[in-house]
């Protein structure tokens, strides 16, 4: 399912919408069994990437290849073998967990005992297990993002793609995201591609990181790397200053 | 002083006329230059132009003026229904709590928003009337050759009615929405009520309509003119009588008296007092009943019990994942308030028509079966339509993502959609294939025929409506374009498949092949092959949206 170790290569990956180009000439590589941090600022093209690379959004021109599938004329085959949580939930309201759980699973082909088994494990792992025949309807948006934490994992997939995971979870809930993804990457050469805001969490998750600004990749490395060439304490700082987002105090006030 | 009342009107006001947003006041000043010409001038040329070319208004005065007071208490009653309605399923379609809340956190008063939001929406609907009003009055005024000064007075009560009724609908709106909330239980009751409302006014209308003569007689006066409705359309139907131009005797002007029974200041000041009662009760009640509750939203968890019965056969039936995919389809389907609604709505429709003919004008006897599908048969596809096409079909395109992120995700979803429908459809069928055959006192073969026909209907019309929503999804936005079309697509094309064997029946007569065909299978033969033409044309139509809706679902976003 890979090539040469690699799980994502794309070539002059380009998407335009209208006039706006949201992804410039994207030329990237990532190991399988990796966990690739994808940061930018909002609007930069990181939910466009994560879309064109698990088949559900044509690119304007380039290529691309997911764990040696093209996205061009591989779709289905692609998204057997790969998990998308997406931005924003988009859950059954009126289904339960369980039941939600149980509708990706048969999307995916899986049915029976075994499939039982897996959510009852996945939403006990996640703290559900007390609320997982409720509806969706009444669940706050942590635990909405921790059930489709558990669809995205649902049917194994070799790599997993993950648009802001922890954005609406409180620290315990992303502490036991963060652990997730670093078991599984160890143990089942499980590869993840993470879209987020969070620079704390990709430096505490991500062994190699993209700076996506504009629709372009503007940086790439370990995260330790781009810390040194940009001279800061930590990601953050470092990111702020690839990106531009350094606060101006006195601007703070300008408008009163 | 801020006037907050005014801010809140402007800001709904925007909303309302956000496609013409670069030429706001120019296109709404043309709009009401256009609809106030077109009420004093265009109107009355365009109506008595084409009335004087059918029949001479000297020949037809008399009766439209013995038409008159009847006509507009029923038109007033209509304008009622109309209005009360209309904004109320709107306003429901989508909650506005979170406005709601902005408002009261800046400490805007409840009387403020209900004001604001009255005037916002009036811009819309004052001009619908100015358009539609004349339609109906014209006539009147011309045969009564009104005044210049009449056709204002006229024209003011109009107004002061639909500004009465507006607001009656804007508080009731208001109030239902607080107890609902902004959520997805809420928002869905919401949606659910929005169709059931327009059988809640409508059906007692049709009650009163029917029932009227013999309340009269209990109340020992005109029951009519209890109705507020009644007192406004007596009031223009004085004006236009008081300001006539054509010389009306005193004992013609005492005819309409007796007719009309209370006289010009009774009728006056009876709407006079409901109007301004209307306004006081409601701006007392607005701190009472306008409160924002947690109310659909978090007061109730609800916990799913064990599977029913009908479930539990589909599973045992079907054990691979298609079965599980069916079965949570299911489950979402059925326990969103909206969808048993559109079921209801679409059900109702379908035999109110015969119910109604039948009760009223002694339609049902001696009917056919082939006299009942050739009367009836289109009213299946409502049926079929209505609960499938639009919303309820995805909730947003998140979750349009998740499916697609699937192999043949979106293909797998819109099959088992599909044998949904199928399964509701049986049970929605049978209930309006028995309905009409006891209503319409049909056998027992032509009854099982009838549901085979009416099943047919129904499931290729729910295919049309799955499909085309598959092709477009609007998610659970009933205001967009896609939503309309959708609505639009999905009873329309059904329509004009049914009609599938009037349009055979014609070629057949053009090309002199009916008395061929005739000689070949007989009168009975042709009659059944045109009833069955309809159902195969709209199986086959319905077949092909199900595949151009899977194709286009299943298709990366370009």
């Amino acid at each position: 399912m890979t090539q040469n170790g690699i799980c994502i290569k794309t070539e002059t990956l380009c998407k335009n919408f209208d006039t706006v180009q949201a992804v410039r000439n994207l030329d990237l590589e990532v190991a399988t069994g990796g966990r690739f941090g994808f940061l930018g600022p909002n609007g930069a093209g990181k939910t466009t990437t994560v879309r064109i690379l698990s088949g559900l959004l044509k690119q304007t021109s380039g290529t691309a290849e997911v764990c040696g599938y093209n996205i061009d004329t591989q779709r289905e085959e692609i998204k057997a073998i790969t998990g998308l949580l997406p931005e924003s939930p988009g859950l059954y309201s009126k289904l339960s967990a369980v039941e939600f759980l149980e509708f990706v699973g048969a999307l995916n082909g899986r049915n029976g005992e075994a499939l039982n088994r897996r959510i009852d494990s996945l939403l006990s792992m996640l703290g559900l297990e007390g609320r997982q025949n409720d509806l969706l309807e009444s669940y706050s948006s942590g635990m909405k993002q921790k059930v489709l934490m558990a669809s995205t994992l649902l049917h194994e997939p070799k790599l997993v793609f993950l648009d802001e995971p922890t954005s609406r979870l409180d620290p315990a809930a992303s502490a036991i995201v963060k652990e997730l993804i670093l078991v599984l990457a160890e143990e089942t050469e499980t590869s993840f591609f993470i879209c987020t805001h969070m620079t704390n969490f990709a430096e505490d998750v991500c062994d190699v990181i993209g700076i996506l600004n504009k629709g372009e990749l503007v940086t790439l490395g370990s995260p330790e790397s781009i810390i040194d060439s940009a001279g800061t304490s930590d990601l953050e700082h470092a990111y702020l200053d690839i990106v531009g987002g350094r606060v101006d105090r006195k601007a703070l006030l300008a408008w009163r | 002083m801020v006037r907050k009342w005014f801010h809140i009107a402007k800001a709904d006001f925007y909303v309302l006329t956000a496609g013409m947003r670069n030429h706001r006041r120019l296109y709404s000043a043309a709009f009401y230059a256009l609809g106030i010409v077109w009420a004093i001038y265009g109107a009355p040329l365009l109506i008595g132009g084409f009335l004087n070319a059918i029949i001479p208004m000297s020949v037809i005065r008399t009766m439209l003026m013995t038409m008159f007071p009847g006509l507009m208490r029923s038109a007033m009653m209509v304008l009622w229904i109309m209005l009360l309605l209309f904004p109320m399923t709107k306003a429901l379609e989508e909650i506005k709590i979170g406005h709601w809340e902005i408002f009261l956190s800046n400490n805007v008063k409840t009387r403020d928003i209900l004001m604001g939001g009255f005037l916002g929406g009036l811009p819309l609907y004052g001009l619908v009337t100015l358009f539609l009003a004349p339609l109906v009055i014209t006539p009147f005024i011309l045969a009564f050759a009104v005044s210049l000064i009449g056709v204002a007075l006229m024209y003011t009560v109009l107004i002061l009615t639909v500004l009465t009724v507006l607001w009656i609908s804007n508080f009731v709106t208001a109030a239902v929405q607080s107890k609902l909330g902004d959520s997805s239980r809420g928002n869905d009751i919401a949606k659910a009520l929005s169709f059931v409302i327009a059988f809640v006014g409508i059906l007692p209308m049709y009650g009163l309509m029917f029932a009227a003569p013999m309340m009269t007689e209990i109340l020992g006066t005109d029951v009519f003119l209890l109705l507020p409705f009644t007192w406004s359309a007596d009031v223009v139907s004085w004006i236009a009588i008081t300001f006539n131009g054509i010389g009306l005797t005193e004992s013609e002007v005492m005819l309409f008296g007796s007719i009309l029974q209370l006289d010009l200041l009774v009728s006056t000041l009876l709407a006079g007092a409901f109007s301004v009662a209307v306004l006081g009760l409601t701006l007392g009640a607005a701190g009472r009943v306008f409160t924002i509750t947690a109310g659909a939203r978090t007061e109730r968890i609800t916990t799913v019990g064990r599977e029913n019965f009908i479930l539990r056969i589909i599973r045992k039936l079907t054990s691979d994942s298609f079965g599980a995919l069916l079965v949570v389809n299911m489950k979402d389907y059925f326990r969103k308030a909206q969808n048993l609604s559109k079921m209801f709505y679409g059900v109702i429709l379908a035999i109110v028509l015969p119910i109604m003919m039948t009760l009223f004008a002694d339609y049902g006897s001696e009917m056919n079966l082939l006299d009942v599908i050739s009367s009836f048969g289109m009213m299946f596809a409502m049926v079929g339509a209505f609960p499938f096409v639009g919303t309820g079909f995805l909730e947003s395109k998140d979750q349009l993502w998740i499916i697609q992120s699937a192999p043949r995700g979106a293909s797998r979803f819109v099959k088992s959609r599909l044998v949904m429908a199928a399964i509701a459809d049986v049970f929605l069928t049978s209930i309006v294939a028995v309905t009409m055959t006891f209503v319409l006192g049909l056998g027992a073969v032509d009854a099982l025929l009838l549901l085979g026909f009416g099943f047919v209907v129904v499931i290729g019309s729910s295919m049309v409506a799955i499909g085309v929503t598959a092709r477009n999804p609007n998610y659970e936005d009933t205001k967009s374009p896609a939503h309309q079309a959708n609505m639009m697509t999905a009873i329309m094309v059904p329509m004009v498949a049914m009609m599938g064997s009037i349009f055979l029946f014609i070629f057949l007569a053009v090309m002199d092949l009916d008395v061929v065909l005739e000689s070949m299978i007989g009168l009975s033969g042709c009659q059944v092959l045109f009833a069955l033409v309809g159902p195969a044309i709209l199986l086959s139509v319905g077949s092909i949206f199900v595949i151009s809706g899977i194709r286009s679902l299943s298709s990366p976003d370009a």
